[in-house]
């Protein structure tokens, strides 16, 4: 007769020792562990290579007959035109000084998560075709050839990598393994592997400007809509400036906060600061997404979708852009713009601020403002009338996001702001904040519904940090610059310290700004009562009496 | 040796062996890590572990606590299984684990000092904590069906309200 097994037979995940080298385990596709994969269709309209159907989860990913050539090929291509690439091939000394950092090896404990581990699965198939040890000694040299089950591999990993450079932080180096992940997305799509929640709006934006597709006459019903709820809170409706010819400023935003909760009171703040400035600036129905997914997906169409923003600022002879707040938005811009798309156009001038003239000299080449440091001049300048008292229920915490904390060095600008309209300011421990934060778990594409579990342990220790300020200093709030983590963050927050909301800065911002004529502000953007406000009319009146 | 001598004296070292039973059904590659990285915010997953297992312990060795505390101390722990691991048992199984560890560390003990009883009463409780564990993971696989569901409403909220609006001035004007 059969007998039950004992609880830890029951419960391993692996032999007591390990039989196989790391490298030889192979990844289960089981539900929760992978994205869904591209639609035919979507793939054929964006002219990628190879559409077609397949299932993460199936035997056979329908790679195309010549598949290994293709992929050997479009490696060797970028090989010689990233020297970048080549060097990070070549100079990792396997100190593991990375091993740890990343937050998908905490959360997952699975090896090749480390990205060390990671970046060596691309390694050992360089080893094979462009060394020579490799080519000499195989496998004792490190060196594996290209399979199948390696496509399957890479694929996994290079989705389980939110490119957020943590690890290149702390490499003697400066590998850059997010880098290694692009290229491995990109080499992916050569054989037709991409997935749904990338490719749908990197369609989107390419047909219709914003990542829902949504149409532009619609676009601005649903941006006015956002100017009359403006209105019930504050009494003041804001204008909503469309594609307005020479403006003197283009501002463009993510247009997830036109259509997400809670981004949308952001972009409800941007249009209350702009009112109150009067500030002589315009939105584009055409350039309606600052977010770019094309780099999710390519170093090209990343450049691609990135051209509307000087095309647009061009037709409408704008001076200069003002960017909202937007995480890989500003990764591109800082990286990469100047050479996917620039030089800028001749209309263009390097960006001063009208209200305080202020010359923002460090955006003298793409001439792109983010608003944290546009509104941090203001403050700075006492432009703004402020009254933080109102943001009293709030005990805020900031999130960098990775992309305009280790993309583009934006670590001091948004905590001014914050400081500036909330009187309670905690910051998480110190090796969780500024160039070393932890990623939401969720950025490059990966903050799709189908993964969540995945999402929780990758963002495990951006959420323990989160519970430890919320425990130890009554932390409420968690504010943030970037939309993407607007959409990733309240599940984190919500698995990982309930009772934490999350909003981004200028939410906070235009509900501290005092605006002229403005009526008394009862509740915030949210339209959630303000507390204490109810008593202290009580007080007024019974003290009136 | 009395039992709870003996209680105080192995608690370290009943500690370590389940500490190292739970890496253990991690990869191999990952325990280096799991086990010597102390820093709590660098390497949450062990201190999880860690603030676990002291809560484990003293609540099976019978400490004075309550339900809410021991919870609080195993939250983190639970909730961390609870996204790693596809099955039920699978997550919460690690706290099987303790048993036959205590029976190799603490039952000679209680035999030879004629305490059976109070080891019984320890295995009980132990029995007690995996089950508030179940509650407890249940809990937070509820609020992940939860999130999945909030979040979809939550990308497309804005356009939904344009769409009702619409829906009714259509309504008003037909
Ligand atoms: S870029 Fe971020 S997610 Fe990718 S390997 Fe490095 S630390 Fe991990
Ligand atoms: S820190 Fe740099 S050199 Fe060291 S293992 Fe990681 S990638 Fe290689």
């Amino acid at each position: 007769m059969a007998k039950l097994p004992a609880p830890q037979e029951l419960i391993a995940s692996r032999p007591p020792f390990p039989g196989e080298h790391w490298l030889a385990l192979k990844p289960e596709f089981s539900p929760g562990s992978f994205c869904y994969p591209a639609k035919p269709d979507t793939m054929e309209r964006l002219h990628m290579p190879n559409p077609h159907e397949w299932d993460p989860a199936a035997d056979d990913w329908g790679l195309p007959e010549n598949w290994e050539k293709t992929l050997c090929d479009a490696f060797a291509e970028r090989l010689e035109k990233h020297r970048s690439l080549k060097l990070f091939m070549d100079i990792c000394v396997r100190c593991g000084a990375c091993a740890d950092k990343c937050h998908f090896f905490l959360g997952t404990n699975d090896p090749k998560n480390m990205p060390v581990l990671r970046a060596e699965l691309l390694r050992s198939l360089y080893r094979r075709d462009h060394t020579m040890l490799g080519k000499l000694l195989g496998k004792t040299a490190g060196a594996r050839g290209w399979d199948k089950s390696v496509v399957k591999e890479l694929f996994y990993y290079a989705y389980q990598c939110t490119e957020c450079r943590r690890c290149s932080l702390f490499c003697p180096y400066g590998i850059d393994t997010a880098e290694i992940t692009m290229i491995v997305r990109e080499l992916l799509h050569e054989v037709g592997l991409g997935t749904h929640w990338i490719m749908d709006p990197v369609k989107n934006c390419s047909f219709t400007g914003n990542h829902l597709g949504i149409q532009p006459h619609s676009f601005v019903e649903i941006v006015e809509m956002l100017a009359d709820d403006c209105e019930t809170v504050t009494g003041i409706r804001p204008k909503t400036p469309f594609n307005k010819k020479n403006a003197e400023i283009l501002f463009i935003t993510p247009s997830g906060d036109v259509f997400a909760d809670p981004g949308i009171y952001t972009f409800m703040g941007y249009l209350l600061l702009f009112h109150q400035l009067d500030l002589d600036y315009t939105l584009s129905t055409y350039a309606s997404e600052g977010g770019n997914f094309g780099s999710f997906t390519s170093f090209n169409m990343a450049k691609k979708l990135n051209a509307k923003m000087y095309a647009e600022a061009e037709r409408l002879n704008a001076k200069w852009i003002l960017g909202g707040e937007c995480g890989h938005m500003w990764r591109v811009i800082n990286q990469y713009m100047d050479t996917y798309n620039g030089p800028t156009p001749a209309n263009m001038i390097p960006p001063t601020s009208p209200v305080t003239g202020t010359v923002f000299s460090n955006a003298a080449s793409t001439k792109m403002v983010h608003i944290a440091e546009f509104t941090a001049d203001l403050i700075y300048h006492n432009k703004l009338k402020l009254d933080p008292s109102r943001n009293d229920h709030i005990v805020t915490t900031f999130h960098d996001s990775c992309n305009p904390s280790r993309g583009m060095g934006l670590l001091d600008e948004p905590r001014y702001v914050l400081k500036a309209v909330c009187n309670n300011f905690v910051e998480m421990p110190e090796n969780t904040i500024r160039e070393q934060t932890f990623c939401c778990g969720a950025g490059s594409g990966l903050n799709t519904e189908e993964i969540m579990e995945l999402r929780m342990r990758a963002g495990m220790p951006r959420g323990n940090a989160l519970r430890h300020v919320q425990q130890k200093f009554g932390v409420n709030h968690m504010a943030c610059v970037c939309a993407i983590d607007r959409a990733t963050l309240p599940p984190l927050a919500n698995y990982w310290a309930p009772g934490v909301t999350v909003s981004g800065l200028h939410e906070l911002v235009a509900n501290a700004l005092v605006m002229t004529g403005e009526q008394k502000r009862t509740m915030d953007l949210r339209q959630e009562d303000l507390p204490g406000v109810e008593e202290d009319e009580t007080d007024a009146q019974e003290g009136g009496e | 040796m009395r039992l709870t001598e003996c209680l105080r004296d192995e608690k370290e070292e009943i500690l370590r062996l389940w500490m190292e039973a739970v890496y253990a059904t991690y990869p191999f590659d990952a325990k280096g890590v799991l086990r010597t990285v102390s820093d709590p915010f660098g390497n949450p997953g062990a201190d999880m572990t860690r603030e676990a297992a002291h809560a484990l312990y003293d609540a099976v060795m019978g400490e004075e606590t309550t339900v809410d505390g021991v919870k609080g101390a195993l939250e983190r722990f639970v909730k961390l299984r609870a996204v790693q691991r596809d099955t039920p048992s699978r997550a919460l199984g690690v706290f099987h684990l303790l048993k036959p560890i205590m029976r190799q560390r603490l039952l000679p003990h209680c035999t030879d000092s004629g305490e059976l009883n109070g080891y019984l009463a320890a295995e009980s409780r132990l029995d007690s904590l995996i089950l508030l564990a179940f509650d407890m993971y249940m809990a937070d696989r509820e609020t992940l069906a939860e999130s999945r569901v909030k979040e979809i409403r939550s990308q497309h909220a804005q356009l939904t309200k344009w769409a009702q609006a619409f829906k009714k001035s259509l309504l008003v004007a037909g």
